[in-house]
């Protein structure tokens, strides 16, 4: 690995996941040198386990963290707002796999949803067609199912009963993808066993991540400084407001700092706006990049819930992949269904263990052990779809509660738009008339994990005032300051944002080589 | 961390095999399995026990939960039936006592060979070349499903037909440039900005 010099102005990217880790690599093979400060551990396919408390323990980003607001994660996951990876890949390790694009008027929520009481919706200030090369690139990169030759992957069983149910409920639009899991060998990398471990980082290496694509090929360059165990603790700026490095504490606790050319933050929606407001100073007061008032604000999680439904029969849910599958007949945008916006379902699978915690949180007795003991023949989805930003669902510093280097933790505030929970609702009853369709004999409507999905907490805006960055992830404030996760979406779309995430990824690593050498930086 | 107290001697719990019996007996009363063996709740008793030993509040908490029970059975807790039984933990359900055992009960009961065998769940994978050839697609009370994308002669459509502002933007995929405001409407609607230092606290729980 090319050790670049703390005092060295370099391109420092914070955070190793879907967004840094795939700038990390489009800027190393463009030939330019890149430090990576990675909160987390450097975990490889081989230190993952078949287990889910101790994937979870060894993976998850556990760092205390607050919540608040009106949202059930908040009475019982106090603490864990999101479910998110601290290791080098970040949430790419953990993450399904689905790359569902985003459809055009998903980019332009404001204009085609029209105004919603409560909601902060705003158009992005791009369009499909700019971002479909990008969507292109994307997939190839990360080897989707069904589209550029990609093979589709194999029904397996939680997949058949879901399929079946939504052919006979009247659904078309349903295949086992497009998945970034590899169906037949790709790119290097082995076709999925099936292992049922996707969650847990998947020990094949089947399925796409940063951790087995992005960061060893930028390494393979020379050009990147990776620095696992780094966590960012302020973005620092100059005299005229440019950004000139990054303090960060090393794995034994010591501050360091980096000189900066340039800085990208790509540490998830929660460390993200974390990062600017921690980085507030006299000449930024509300945080760095804030003038707007909008870091940390519209803080979007996602309509999510989950059915699992009871069969007279064996389903073993639990064997091969844990989502393939796809139903995206109810992702279309159809006001009469009483919301705006729409969702995907697509399969999940749980072990006992998982299930037991978040099934029904807080339940027991017999209605809750009957979920249990109905495992070998239940058959599981999941609702995921778009949220309404709201102002008020947000991070803040919570300057009461620090952790164990003495910052602030971040405190998650989150309310249910109305829409959210018309649409939630729609999804549960859709998902049971569809496991209805195929003979189940009961099912439980899960409500929401905490949050995999973390968006808009530095979002797109044409305008400075509006939101946090330009049409290419800059700040409207700070010329040299890129945010390269999901943050900066302007709203949520129904599509898992991964691929989105990586498709403006790649599309900024491309602006910022040509800024850099225009000199427009 | 454990919290010793300031006489030495409270710091020994009155826990005796009595009081794990109970124990084990709400457990099992709290989550009931016919199929589970009494293994899979002495395990869980026994975790327990020991989470107790590192937090006095649950300690005593515990403690004087598991002594005091009886009061609420009107006798031996371990003598009721299961219905009634579980009327006395609904009377309960929402004490730290009982919100400590639902707890570490969840988070362990079920993260065991012992009751996965009894589930149905057959676990790790890997090492034996994941499900593959174990039985990942062998359901055989429905139909074999179509895996490729929809290939008839429905038409997916992403806009219903009513939708206003369709035309402006849904149907565009074309045009690479920002999108005109929509006709009769110059300035878009945004959203309202928030006072510059209005960073109100929500109520925090800790």
């Amino acid at each position: 690995m090319t050790a670049i010099e703390h005092g060295e102005e370099a391109i420092v990217i914070i955070g190793s996941g879907a967004g840094g880790g795939t700038l990390a690599y489009e800027l190393t093979a463009k030939g330019i040198p890149v430090v990576v400060l990675e909160a987390g551990p450097y975990l490889t396919n081989d230190d993952y386990v078949n287990d889910e408390w101790e994937a979870f323990n060894q993976m998850a980003w556990l760092d205390p963290r607050t919540t608040s607001g009106s949202w059930r994660v908040a009475r019982d996951f106090p603490n864990l707002p999101c479910w998110i990876v601290k290791a080098v890949g970040g949430s790419t390790t953990h993450w399904s796999g689905a790359t569902p694009r985003f459809k055009a008027h998903e980019f332009a929520a404001r204009s085609t949803y029209g105004r919603i009481d409560g909601a902060s919706l705003l158009d992005w200030p791009i369009t499909l067609a700019e971002l479909e090369p990008y969507y292109d690139k994307a997939e190839i990169a990360m080897g989707s199912t069904h589209v550029h030759g990609r093979k589709p992957l194999p029904a397996n069983n939680n997949y058949i009963v879901m399929a079946n149910g939504a052919e006979r409920l009247g659904y078309s639009f349903y295949a086992t993808g497009p998945y970034a899991t590899n169906a037949e060998e790709y790119d290097g990398r082995p076709a999925s066993i099936q292992d049922g471990f996707n969650f847990q980082g998947d020990k094949n290496r089947s399925k796409w991540s940063t951790l087995v694509r992005e960061i060893p090929r930028a390494e393979a360059t020379g050009l990147l400084d990776l620095r696992p165990e780094s966590h960012a603790v302020q973005i620092t700026h100059d005299s005229s407001g440019r950004a000139d490095a990054v303090l960060y504490l090393d794995k034994d606790g010591n501050l360091q700092r980096q000189a900066a050319a340039l800085v990208a933050v790509a540490a998830n929606s929660i460390e993200t706006p974390r990062l600017l407001l921690q980085s507030a100073s006299p000449m930024f007061p509300d945080g760095l990049a804030n003038s707007s008032g909008q870091v940390g604000r519209n803080y979007m999680r996602h309509t999510t819930g989950s059915v699992y439904a009871r069969f007279p029969d064996k389903v073993n849910m639990f064997r091969g992949e844990t989502m393939a599958g796809v139903v995206a007949d109810e992702s279309k945008h159809d006001p009469d269904r009483g919301f705006a916006g729409g969702y995907y379902l697509e399969t999940i699978s749980l072990g006992p263990a998982f299930l037991a915690s978040f099934a029904e949180p807080g339940a027991w007795g017999r209605e809750f052990t009957e979920i249990l003991d109905a495992y070998a023949n239940t058959a599981g989805l999941w609702i995921v779809g778009e949220d309404m930003p709201q102002e008020s669902n947000r991070v803040t510093l919570n300057t009461s509660v620090s952790d164990k280097n003495g910052l602030p933790v971040p405190n998650v505030h989150f309310d249910d738009h109305p829409n959210d929970v018309a649409m939630r609702s729609h999804g549960y009853t859709q998902a049971e008339l569809l496991y209805d369709a195929v003979g189940s004999t009961g099912s439980h409507r899960t409500p929401p994990y905490p949050s995999t999905h973390n968006l808009g907490t530095s979002r797109m805006s044409e305008k400075p005032q509006d939101g946090v960055v330009d049409r290419y992830g800059r700040t409207h404030d700070v010329p040299n300051l890129f945010i390269s996760d999901g943050s900066q979406f302007t709203t949520g779309a129904a599509a898992n944002p991964t691929l989105t995430i990586v498709a403006l990824a790649i599309r900024q690593a491309e602006y910022i080589a040509d800024q850099l050498k225009t000199g427009g930086i | 961390m454990a919290f010793p107290a300031k006489y030495p001697q409270l710091n020994e719990t009155e826990l005796t095999d009595e009081a794990r019996s109970v124990l084990i007996r709400v457990i099992r009363v709290a989550f009931p399995h016919d199929n589970f063996p009494d293994g899979p709740y002495e395990r869980t008793a026994d975790t327990i026990l020991k989470e107790a030993e590192n937090s006095t509040w649950f300690r005593v908490a515990l403690t004087q939960g598991l002594l005091t029970l009886s009061h609420l059975a009107g006798g031996d807790f371990r003598d009721l039936n299961e219905e009634d039984a579980t009327k006395v933990l609904r009377r309960i359900e929402s004490t730290e006592f009982f919100g400590f055992i639902r707890r570490t009960t969840v988070l362990n009961l079920y993260d065991n060979k012992d009751v996965w065998e009894v589930l149905g769940y057959e676990g790790p994978s890997f090492d034996k070349g994941g499900y593959i050839n174990r039985g990942f697609d062998d359901l055989d009370w429905l139909p074999k499903a179509r895996v490729e994308l929809y290939d008839g002669p429905k038409k997916f459509v992403e806009l219903a037909g009513n939708v206003p502002l369709a035309a402006h933007r849904g149907a565009e995929t074309g045009a690479g440039t920002a999108v005109p405001a929509p006709a009769g409407q110059a300035e878009r609607d945004t959203s309202n900005q928030p006072g510059k230092r209005a960073a109100e606290m929500a109520e925090v729980k800790k």
